[in-house]
């Protein structure tokens, strides 16, 4: 069970972080469905806290714009605005395509884009569609009575399972990616079962065609829950960019991708499930962009 | 993460500080103080008594408690209570607005989808969000909306099919009359209403953690998180302290004989001298608050020495192993044998012998309400106990002679079942209640969490199968030797005669002249198993029908046709020699093989660069699940006008 002193609502993002500052142990709370089942038996078990400092409904945390080709999304964005926000769904449809895999109805309501990305699980289902966007993340901290921001991309921003470039009085704020309206856009996923499941592989694909509607002009491709951080597939990236996409050169491609697994169990079941999905995803995203190529009729295997 | 665990004064004491929520909760302004650790469910369970919407994990995980907050669903157990302050809460228990049951209870009522009912009320808000939110959802909008949403009984289909006749209903598509009862005269063939189902499907009905009386106290309990142990020392003194505490039992407090069971009396209400598997009970503490009764729990000292357990049923028949119970040689709680025939002679006769071994695992029910119980002395001293017991006589004659008071003073009544599937048969916490009602002479309600649901109950057995099997080419079996041995556990709870059914059932329905079963229930320091559906034929037949399929690839056969070779017929002689004059068991093969669209043939047949199988995914087998139908480009929207005036209508 999670008690603790003080739930604090701030008004204001400076308030939200003077809290931090000022009372030692305190901790950032958004959708809290990662936090509460947390604090439960097997896991930490009773859990007191000195406070926790609820940023949901933060204005400075909030928002989705768009300027020069580029998204700005406010942290405390839930996962459902993936899929029910107009400017989202219009100009990131990749996110719509991994929020329904993501959890349930229910804690997608709930579940923040910045709780997801700071709790920065391995199988985290927002992250691969963050990388392939080109996101940075803004977090904000107190010095001197002032806020200052800084700003990093999301591949430098997680470093390992649950660990974060975030230090311990920040607050996220505010996420930036590329507006992708014209990418054809995929995202595959397996777990024991479709709702609220920890993906044992998870994958994000955007593809952009060249004018002529035959050549990849940009490709992209980042993987998840296979490693310690999700990651992009640069090499695929590089051969597919240019390219022109047959069925046998979707699976070379795919093929390249089996050496990226380094999870700690079930490494040859993922292997075979990765380079089945880079080469699904890729035809699904080349489909969604407008071109039709056919999947090689077997599944590769790499048991 | 220990750095986090520093306890307040408050957390010592199970006092936290208080919060002001006001809310607007089924159209209704309230403003009530509660402990600031309280989450949603909490605040409409246990504060305003709301007890329509359950708690099932407490974790996110199973759905029942979910409710909308602002007009979106939201899972109640996730939700500090702080995230409501100001917004508007609809929950299960006035969805209808009084104006009788909405189009989907309705639906639900008709389409029998209430079982034990425990997941329902999280089902119908979960179905109300998706049609609010799309009137003309299609079945994978519908699939994907209960996604969140687990049920352990109906199997989903009768929900699903519910959900498609509201939503027919609601868009105009389907007459209100197809909600009616069904114009029948009989009931084989036509569905018939549960007389439960109303109660069930608004949230009405009360199982026992919905139960509340005046004076009440609350109950934890502390548990080992050893397998083996002797109990040195319990040390209650600073739990005693906590303003609040009313009172600590042992198995020191038990008046009368502490020692019973469902097959065998070898289990005490709480350990008595030792704890047996991680998780049993050994002090319960019965405080105001289950705020205090947890804090109490967990200022509680014991010292153990913890003894060498034994984790394997094999190692626990070697001679010399550690004897858990000191009635159980070799620590064999039950060995059923079956012999019919000379099995010896007809391996010997056989073209072909296969042997393997099969394992299974010990599987949790996981009935989607966790444990709960009342208990209050009655004004002639009579005590009560309501749990959702699914043997009360039985529990009823063995608290008695625990309690050591005659049985006319004392007195179960089975609550509500939110599922049991034999998990609710072992009298697990229902001393412990009687006995603190008695001590206290105040009401005493125990709620379990999930996890201690996990930890506690009995478990469906573990067994390892050696199989031997003979047969002739044609596929005739001349001779079955089946040697089980089952993990049973701590305590044998049901193990005596999940063993029988086991071997008696193990066989399968196959004429056998020559069978040789043995069924061995083993004590060790796992967590006991008991009853479980199927009452350990899943197990021994699961390992049978596997073996026959072994058998079919060896003999070059078609599966169904090993099995039409040797099904029972009428006159057969059954395992333990029973005669039977009628038997349908081919009949029955044959109209599910015709059902099925089976396509005969050796199995594993593509692997030889044969014809792939072409009875898979075939008409009338459900489709899987495709997410992201909200995805695909908008459907044509029927003018309903707005969803929430046409829910409640």
């Amino acid at each position: 069970m999670l008690t603790f002193d003080q739930y604090l609502t701030p008004a204001t993002l400076a308030d939200a972080l003077r809290a931090l500052h000022e009372i030692p142990g305190a901790r950032v709370v958004a959708g809290a469905t990662d936090l509460l089942p947390w604090a439960r038996d097997g896991r930490a078990g009773d859990v007191h806290l000195s406070a926790l400092v609820d940023v949901s409904r933060l204005a400075e945390l909030g928002g989705v714009s768009l300027a020069h080709g580029r998204i700005r999304m406010g942290a405390a964005t839930t996962i459902a605005a993936f899929q029910h926000d107009p400017l989202l769904r219009e100009q990131a449809p990749v996110l719509a395509r991994s929020a329904v895999w993501f959890a349930d109805d229910q804690l997608r309501e709930q579940a923040t884009v910045g709780g997801n990305l700071i709790n920065a699980s391995p199988a985290g289902d927002s992250q691969p569609a963050l990388l392939a966007t080109n996101t940075n993340v803004t977090l904000a901290r107190l010095e001197n009575g002032s806020i200052v921001e800084r700003t990093l991309p999301l591949s430098e921003f997680i470093v390992g399972p649950g660990k974060t470039r975030r230090e311990p009085r920040e607050i996220m704020t505010q996420l930036e990616l590329d507006a992708l309206p014209g990418h054809g856009a995929a995202f595959e996923k397996v777990g024991h079962r479709r709702s609220m499941v920890i993906s044992t592989v998870c994958l994000a694909a955007l593809v952009k065609l060249d004018r002529a509607g035959l050549r990849i002009e940009d490709a992209r491709i980042a993987i998840g829950a296979v490693g310690p951080v999700p990651e992009r597939l640069d090499d695929v990236e590089a051969f597919l960019t240019g390219h022109m996409p047959t069925s046998a050169s979707l699976r070379e491609a795919a093929e390249m991708a089996v050496r990226r697994v380094r999870s700690r169990s079930r490494q040859a079941y993922r292997r075979e499930v990765l380079v089945n999905f880079v080469e699904r995803a890729l035809v699904s995203a080349l489909a969604h962009g407008g071109l039709a190529v056919k999947r090689s009729p077997k599944e590769t295997e790499h048991v | 993460m220990s750095e986090l665990k520093r306890h307040s004064v408050a957390a010592t004491e199970g006092r936290y500080p208080m919060t002001q929520i006001t809310a607007t909760v089924n159209g209704r302004e309230v403003s009530r103080s509660v402990p600031n650790h309280y989450r949603l469910i909490d605040f409409v369970r246990e504060e305003l008594k709301l007890t329509g919407n359950k708690e099932g994990c407490g974790a996110g995980e199973c759905g029942t408690c979910s409710m909308f907050v602002d007009g979106k669903l939201v899972k109640s157990c996730l939700t500090p209570v702080q995230k409501i302050q100001g917004a508007e809460v609809e929950t299960i228990d006035d969805l209808d607005r009084d104006h009788g049951m909405t189009v989907l209870q309705r639906a639900f009522h008709k389409c029998g989808s209430s079982q034990c009912g425990y997941c329902i009320p999280g089902m119908v808000m979960a179905a109300t969000s998706t049609l609010r939110r799309n009137p003309v959802a299609s079945l994978d909008e519908i699939k994907e909306g209960l996604g969140g949403n687990i049920c352990r009984c109906t199997g989903y289909q009768k929900i699903v099919d519910a959900v498609e006749l509201a939503r027919d209903v609601l868009n105009g598509s389907k007459p209100e009359s197809a909600l009616g009862e069904e114009d029948a005269t009989g009931f084989i063939g036509h569905s018939t209403r549960r007389l439960d189902a109303p109660a069930k499907v608004t949230g009405a009905i009360k199982y026992a953690a919905d139960m509340w009386m005046p004076n009440m106290l609350h109950m934890q309990v502390l548990r080992s998180p050893h397998p083996y142990a002797r109990i040195v020392r319990i040390d209650t003194t600073a739990a005693r302290a906590i303003p609040g505490v009313e009172c600590i039992i042992t198995s020191a407090d038990v008046p009368g004989v502490d020692n019973f069971g469902v097959a065998i009396d070898d289990q005490p209400i709480m350990a008595r001298d030792v704890v047996r598997y991680v998780g049993e009970g050994v002090v319960a503490v019965a405080a105001e608050t289950p705020d205090i009764a947890r804090a109490a729990v967990r200022s509680i000292e014991i010292e153990y020495e913890v003894l060498p357990a034994l984790f394997s049923a094999h190692e626990a028949m070697q001679p010399g192993a550690v004897q858990l119970h000191d009635f159980a040689a070799n620590n064999i709680c039950k060995h059923t044998r079956i012999r019919k025939g000379d099995v010896e002679a007809g391996l010997k006769d056989a073209d072909l012998v296969v042997e393997e071994t099969y394992q299974t695992a010990a599987i949790e029910h996981a009935y989607l309400e966790p444990e709960a119980g009342l208990a209050y002395l009655e004004a002639d001293g009579c005590v009560t106990v309501q749990s959702p017991s699914q043997n009360i006589t039985h529990h009823r004659h063995m608290l008695a002679r625990i309690l050591g008071r005659p049985i006319n003073k004392v007195r179960m009544i089975m609550s509500t079942v939110g599922g049991g599937f034999g998990g609710k048969e072992d009298m697990l916490y229902q001393g412990m209640l009687a006995l603190a009602a008695i001590k206290t002479r105040r009401p005493v309600r125990y709620v379990f969490t999930r996890e201690e649901s996990f930890v506690a109950s009995a478990k469906r057995h573990p067994i390892e199968i050696r199989y031997t099997m003979g047969l002739k080419r044609d596929g005739r079996i001349t001779a079955t030797r089946m040697i089980m041995v089952a993990d049973g556990g701590a305590y044998a709870m049901s193990t005596p005669y999940v063993m029988n059914k086991t071997a008696i059932l193990g066989p399968g329905p196959y004429a056998i002249p020559n069978v040789w079963v043995d069924a061995i229930g083993v004590y060790t320091n796992n967590t006991p198993c008991g009853a479980m559906r199927a009452f350990g034929a899943f197990q021994s037949e699961f390992a049978t029908e596997a073996h026959l399929d072994l058998c079919a690839q060896r003999l070059g056969m078609d599966p169904v046709a090993l099995r039409m070779v040797n099904l029972m017929r009428d006159g057969a002689t059954t395992h333990t020699r029973q005669q039977l004059d009628r038997v349908l068991a081919t009949e029955c093969l044959s109209a599910v093989v015709s059902a099925a669209g089976w396509d005969a043939g050796v199995p594993f047949r593509q692997g030889k660069g044969n014809k792939a199988r072409i009875d898979l995914g075939g008409p009338g087998t459900r489709a899987p699940c495709t997410l992201g139908a909200s995805l695909s480009p908008p459907q044509k929207k029927v003018p309903v006008g707005s969803p929430d005036a046409v829910m409640n209508k």
